[in-house]
C-alpha cells in the first residue's frame, strides 16, 4: 500500500545500500538527516514557487483579473522567471550600511523559518526529525525571524526600514504570546509536545478544531501576524513604509526575505493542520485508502488559501490597533480558553 | 440680498474704508478697499452676521505694469446667504506689501504663499511666508508680466 | 582643558543631550502620495508631531501658459490641471469664458455637458475609492473601481476619442455630438453599475478593520473646515452644505432632482460615505439628463475671433469631482486672458492635512490624505 511510511522506508533502504557500497554505513545516523533535510529543502523551494504562483492566481481571481498566464502553462513558470530575474539583477546596496547585520539578516530570515519545517510530519513516519519537543522547537526557532528583521531594519541605514524593523519586533513579540497560549490547551489534552503524538491522539479522538475552535482561530490569527501577512503586514506596509525592513534589499537578498515569508506561511499553516486539523488523517474513515501525505497537502493548501484570502480582502490595521487586538483581545481569550480546558481535563480526564 | 442691496449696505457700513464698490458687467460685486482698512473690512465681512462671508474662496493677484500696481484679489463666498463678493487691494508694484488675511481665514495661508511666490507680494504678519511652487532658491516672480527667464522670454501683450 | 570641556557641555546642555525629531521624508516618490506630493513628517516614535507638505514638484505653470494662449487654446491646458477629472476643469473654463463674454451654450450642449461631467464624477470617485482603500491596505477595491471606470472611459472614448484628457467641452458648447448608440450604451452602463455600488459597500463600508481605521480619524469640524477653505465632499462629510451645484446652480442643475449628500461626523469614514452616496446621486442625475436630452445644435455660433471685453473679469465656480473649482479670468480686450487663476479644491484640502494628522500615527497620514481626495496636478498646477 502506498503510504508515507512505506515510501520513507524503501527510500532509506535504498540509501543504506548506497552507503554500504561506498563504505559509509557507520555514518548513517549522521547522513540520513542530512539527506532528509536536502529533500525537504528541494521540496520547500518548489512548493514556495508554486505558492507564489498560487497567490498571484488567487489574488487575480479575487480582483477579477487573469493573473500570470504567459510563462509556461497557466503561467506556472512565472515564478521561475521571477527567480531568475532576481538572481541575475544587480545587487544594490546602501553605502552606509552596517555590513555584517546587513548580510546576515536575509540568511537568518530564511534559515530560521526553514528550520521549522524539519519537525512537520507529512505522514506517519514521514518526517525529517520527529522531536519530542517539536511544538516548542517550532515556536522557538521561528521567533528568530525577529532578529533578522530587526537587523535588516537597523543595518539598512534607512528610516523607513528602521521603522519597519521596530514595528516588526513589537508585533512578533506580542503575537508570540497568544500563539503559544493557543497551543497550550492542546498540549494539556494530549500530554505531548511531539507533533506526531498530537496527530495520533487525534486519530483516536476527533480533530482538535472541534474541541478547540477558539484556539484554532487565535492560532491562525496570530500565525498570520507572526508571518507579517496582511492584514497584519505593518512592518512592510507598502503605503506607509514603502517596503519596510526590506526597502534597501534587492536581488538574491530580497528573494531570501521573500522566500522566508512564504516559508513562514507554510510552517504556520502546517502547524495548524497538524495540531488542529488532524495532520495526515483522512476526514472520514472510508477515505483512508488515499495516502496520508496527500491529505496533509490538501489541508495545507486549504489553510494557505485561507491566509491568502485574508490578505486580499482586508485593509491593514494600524500599529496601535494591532497591539490592542493582540494584548486586549487575543491573550485574554486564550487564557480563558486554557482555564476552561484545564477544568475540563481535570473533571473529565484527558479525553474530554 | 441682491448685489445692489449688498453694494449699498457695504457702502454705508464701510463708508470711508472703501474706495469704490461697483457691479461689473458680469454682475459681480467688486469692492476696492483702502490699504489701511483692508483687514478691518475683511474682518467685518466675515464676522458681521448680515454678511457672513465665512469662506475665502480664492485669493490671488493680478499684475498691471502700466498702472504700476499689483492688485490682490479675494473672492468671498457666504454659505449662509449664498452671495459672492470680490475684494480688491492695490499695492505698489515696486514695493508690494499687504497685510495678511491669515488670522481671518486660515485658507489665506497657502493662497498668500502662492501670491508671494508668483508675484512677490510680501504679506506682513504672515506666519510662514516661503515659496510654495517654485524652488526655495528661486529669485524671480514668474507671474509678473515682465518676467523673463533665460531662454523663456515673454513680452506683455 | 577639562574645565573648558565641562563648561562647554554645560552651556550646550540641551543641544547636546536633547532629543531630536525623527524626520521622515514621504515622497516625492512614495507609493502612497498619489503622485509627487512630498511630506516632511516629524515623528515621535510612530506618532506624528508635524506634517509639512512641500508642493511644486508638478508645477507646470499652467496659469502663466494660459496668459499667453487664446481662450480656445487654453481648454487643452485645463485637461492637465486635474487629469483624473478633466471634464470638470474643461467645463469650469468653458463656463467662465462664456460668462465673461456673455455667451450661452444651446440646451443640448448643456445637457451633454451635465452627462459627461457626472460620468466624470463617477470615474473620479471610483478611482478615489480604490486609491483610498489601497492607502489603508486593501488592494482589491482598486481593481474593482478601475473595472467600472474602464467602461466609463469607453463611453468617453466613443464620444471624443480620448480616455484621459478629453478637450471635449468647448467654449460655446461641446466638441462633437454623441453617437446614436451612446444613449443606450450609457443606460446599459448605469444599469450595470448601480448594483456594483452595493458590491463596493459590501467589501468596505462596514468592514471592521476599515471602520477601525477610518472612524474618528482626521476629524474636520465645520468651523475649521470652512475657515481653512476645505470644500467639496470633504467638507460635506462634516455636515456643511457647500455643493456649488445647489448653492449657485450652473448648467441645468436647478432643473434636475438630486440630493446633496451630507454626513455629520467629519471623519474619514464620513468623507468616504459622502462619496459613495454621491455615486448613487450621479447615477440618478445622468438618468434624468438622458431623459431630457433633445435634438438640437450643440454649439453656439462664436465670433471668428474670440475677444474678451476690455477690463472685464469673472470668478466662476463649479463643483468638480473634488470640490469647488473656481476660475478667475481677467479680460483685457484681446484674444488672450490677462489673468487666469485656477482655484482648485485639492490645494485647500491639502492645507488642513497638518492639522488633521497631528498626534495621530504615521499610518493615519495615508488614511487622511486618501480621504481628502487630493490630486497633485491640481495642487501644483
Amino acid at each position: 500500500m502506498l503510504s508515507g511510511e512505506n515510501i520513507v522506508k524503501s527510500v532509506s533502504d535504498l540509501l543504506h545500500q548506497l552507503y554500504a557500497m561506498v563504505g559509509l554505513s557507520a555514518f548513517k545516523g549522521v547522513l540520513d538527516p542530512i539527506v532528509a533535510a536536502h529533500v525537504m529543502f528541494g521540496f520547500i523551494s518548489v512548493f514556495v514557487m508554486f505558492l507564489v504562483w498560487m497567490e498571484r492566481k488567487v489574488s487575480a481571481h479575487m480582483q477579477s483579473r487573469i493573473g500570470p498566464n504567459r510563462v509556461g502553462i497557466f503561467g506556472l513558470l512565472q515564478t521561475v522567471a521571477d527567480a531568475i530575474k532576481l538572481t541575475i539583477k544587480e545587487d544594490i546596496k546602501p553605502v552606509h550600511r552596517d555590513k555584517i547585520p546587513y548580510y546576515i539578516a536575509p540568511i537568518i530570515a530564511f534559515v530560521a523559518t526553514f528550520a521549522g519545517m524539519v519537525v512537520i510530519p507529512f505522514d506517519k513516519g514521514m518526517v525529517v526529525q520527529d522531536l519530542n519537543i517539536g511544538l516548542l522547537y517550532i515556536i522557538a526557532i521561528t521567533s528568530f525571524t525577529v532578529i533578522a528583521i530587526l537587523s535588516a531594519g537597523w543595518s539598512s541605514n534607512n528610516k523607513f526600514a528602521l521603522l519597519g524593523g521596530f514595528r516588526s519586533a513589537a508585533q512578533i513579540v506580542s503575537y508570540e504570546v497568544p500563539l503559544v497560549l493557543s497551543l497550550v490547551p492542546v498540549i494539556m489534552m494530549t500530554g505531548t509536545l511531539r507533533l506526531g503524538g498530537i496527530v495520533e491522539y487525534q486519530s483516536q479522538n476527533h480533530w482538535f478544531v472541534l474541541y478547540q475552535f477558539i484556539a484554532f482561530f487565535i492560532f491562525i490569527t496570530s500565525a498570520t501576524a507572526e508571518a507579517n501577512r496582511a492584514p497584519f503586514d505593518i512592518p512592510e506596509a507598502e503605503s506607509e513604509l514603502i517596503g519596510g525592513f526590506h526597502t534597501e534589499y534587492s536581488g538574491v537578498k530580497f528573494a531570501m526575505f521573500f522566500l522566508g515569508e512564504y516559508i513562514a506561511v507554510i510552517v504556520s499553516s502546517a502547524v495548524a493542520v497538524t495540531v488542529f486539523l488532524g495532520g495526515w488523517l483522512p476526514p472520514f474513515a472510508f477515505l483512508a485508502f488515499v495516502p496520508g501525505f496527500i491529505w496533509f497537502m490538501i489541508k495545507l493548501l486549504l489553510v494557505i488559501y485561507l491566509v491568502m484570502a485574508f490578505r486580499w480582502t482586508f485593509p491593514r490595521l494600524r500599529v496601535d490597533q494591532l497591539m490592542d487586538f493582540g494584548w486586549k483581545v487575543l491573550i485574554p481569550v486564550a487564557i480563558l480558553n486554557i482555564l476552561v480546558t484545564g477544568f475540563c481535563v481535570l473533571f473529565f480526564g484527558k479525553g474530554v | 440680498m441682491t448685489n445692489e442691496e449688498l453694494k449699498t449696505k457695504i457702502e454705508s457700513d464701510f463708508k470711508d474704508k472703501v474706495l469704490s464698490a461697483t457691479i461689473s458687467a458680469q454682475k459681480e460685486l467688486i469692492v476696492v478697499v483702502k490699504p489701511e482698512s483692508y483687514l478691518f473690512v475683511c474682518q467685518g465681512l466675515r464676522d458681521k452676521s448680515e454678511y457672513a462671508f465665512q469662506h475665502l474662496s480664492c485669493q490671488t493677484a493680478v499684475d498691471y505694469p502700466k498702472e504700476n500696481k499689483i492688485t490682490v484679489v479675494c473672492h468671498l463666498w457666504s454659505y449662509k446667504y449664498g452671495h459672492q463678493i470680490t475684494i480688491k487691494l492695490d499695492v505698489d508694484r515696486a514695493n508690494p506689501k499687504a497685510p495678511t488675511l491669515e488670522n481671518i481665514w486660515k485658507s489665506a495661508n497657502w493662497f498668500e504663499r502662492e501670491v508671494f511666490d508668483l508675484y512677490g507680494v510680501i504679506f506682513e504678519g504672515h506666519s510662514d511666508l516661503r515659496r510654495i511652487m517654485m524652488p526655495e532658491d528661486y529669485t524671480k516672480f514668474p507671474l509678473r508680466k515682465d518676467f523673463a527667464d533665460d531662454g523663456f522670454i515673454i513680452k506683455p501683450n | 582643558m577639562t574645565d573648558l570641556l565641562l563648561s562647554q557641555i554645560k552651556v550646550n546642555d540641551e543641544s547636546q543631550f536633547g532629543t531630536d525629531d525623527y524626520v521622515v521624508n514621504l515622497g516625492p516618490q512614495h507609493p502612497a502620495t498619489h503622485g509627487v506630493l512630498r511630506l516632511i513628517v516629524k515623528l515621535d516614535g510612530e506618532t506624528v508631531k508635524e506634517t509639512i507638505p512641500v508642493l511644486g514638484y508638478l508645477h507646470r505653470s499652467i496659469e502663466k501658459i494660459c496668459e499667453n494662449r487664446t481662450y480656445p487654446q487654453c481648454i487643452t491646458y485645463t485637461d492637465r490641471v486635474d487629469y483624473v477629472s478633466a471634464m470638470s476643469v474643461n467645463l469650469a473654463f468653458a463656463l467662465a469664458t462664456e460668462r465673461l463674454m456673455g455667451l450661452e451654450a444651446p440646451p443640448r450642449a448643456q445637457w451633454l455637458r451635465m452627462i459627461f461631467v457626472e460620468l466624470q464624477r463617477l470615474a473620479s470617485h471610483l478611482l478615489w475609492m480604490g486609491a483610498f482603500a489601497g492607502d489603508i491596505g486593501a488592494l482589491t477595491p482598486f481593481l474593482y473601481g478601475l473595472r467600472e471606470r474602464e467602461r466609463i472611459l469607453d463611453l468617453f472614448e466613443m464620444t471624443c476619442g480620448q480616455r484621459l484628457t478629453y478637450n471635449y467641452i468647448r467654449i460655446g458648447g461641446v466638441m462633437i455630438d454623441i453617437l446614436p448608440e451612446f444613449v443606450p450604451k450609457c443606460r446599459a452602463f448605469l444599469d450595470y453599475f448601480e448594483p456594483k455600488i452595493a458590491e463596493y459597500e459590501d467589501l468596505l463600508t462596514y468592514n471592521p478593520i476599515f471602520l477601525e481605521r477610518t472612524k474618528g480619524v482626521g476629524v474636520i469640524t465645520p468651523e475649521v473646515g470652512i475657515n481653512a477653505g476645505v470644500c467639496g465632499p470633504s467638507l460635506r462629510g462634516s455636515g456643511v452644505s457647500c455643493d456649488v451645484r445647489k448653492q449657485q446652480p450652473y448648467l441645468f442643475y436647478d432643473q434636475v432632482k438630486f440630493n446633496e449628500c451630507l454626513e455629520t461626523a467629519g471623519d474619514c469614514w464620513s468623507r468616504y460615505k459622502v462619496r459613495m452616496r454621491e455615486l448613487r446621486e450621479s447615477v440618478s442625475l445622468i438618468r434624468q439628463c438622458l431623459d431630457r436630452l433633445e435634438p438640437g445644435p450643440i454649439e453656439t455660433k462664436l465670433p471668428p475671433v474670440l475677444k474678451a471685453p476690455p477690463a472685464s473679469e469673472i470668478y466662476s465656480r463649479i463643483e468638480s469631482s473634488r470640490g469647488e473649482m473656481g476660475i478667475y479670468l481677467v479680460g483685457d480686450g484681446t484674444v488672450k486672458p490677462w489673468k487666469c487663476k485656477y482655484r482648485c479644491a485639492s490645494f485647500n484640502n491639502t492645507y488642513v492635512l497638518d492639522q488633521l494628522t497631528r498626534g495621530w500615527k504615521i499610518a493615519d497620514i495615508m488614511a487622511v490624505l486618501g480621504s481628502l481626495d487630493m490630486i497633485v496636478p491640481e495642487v501644483d498646477r
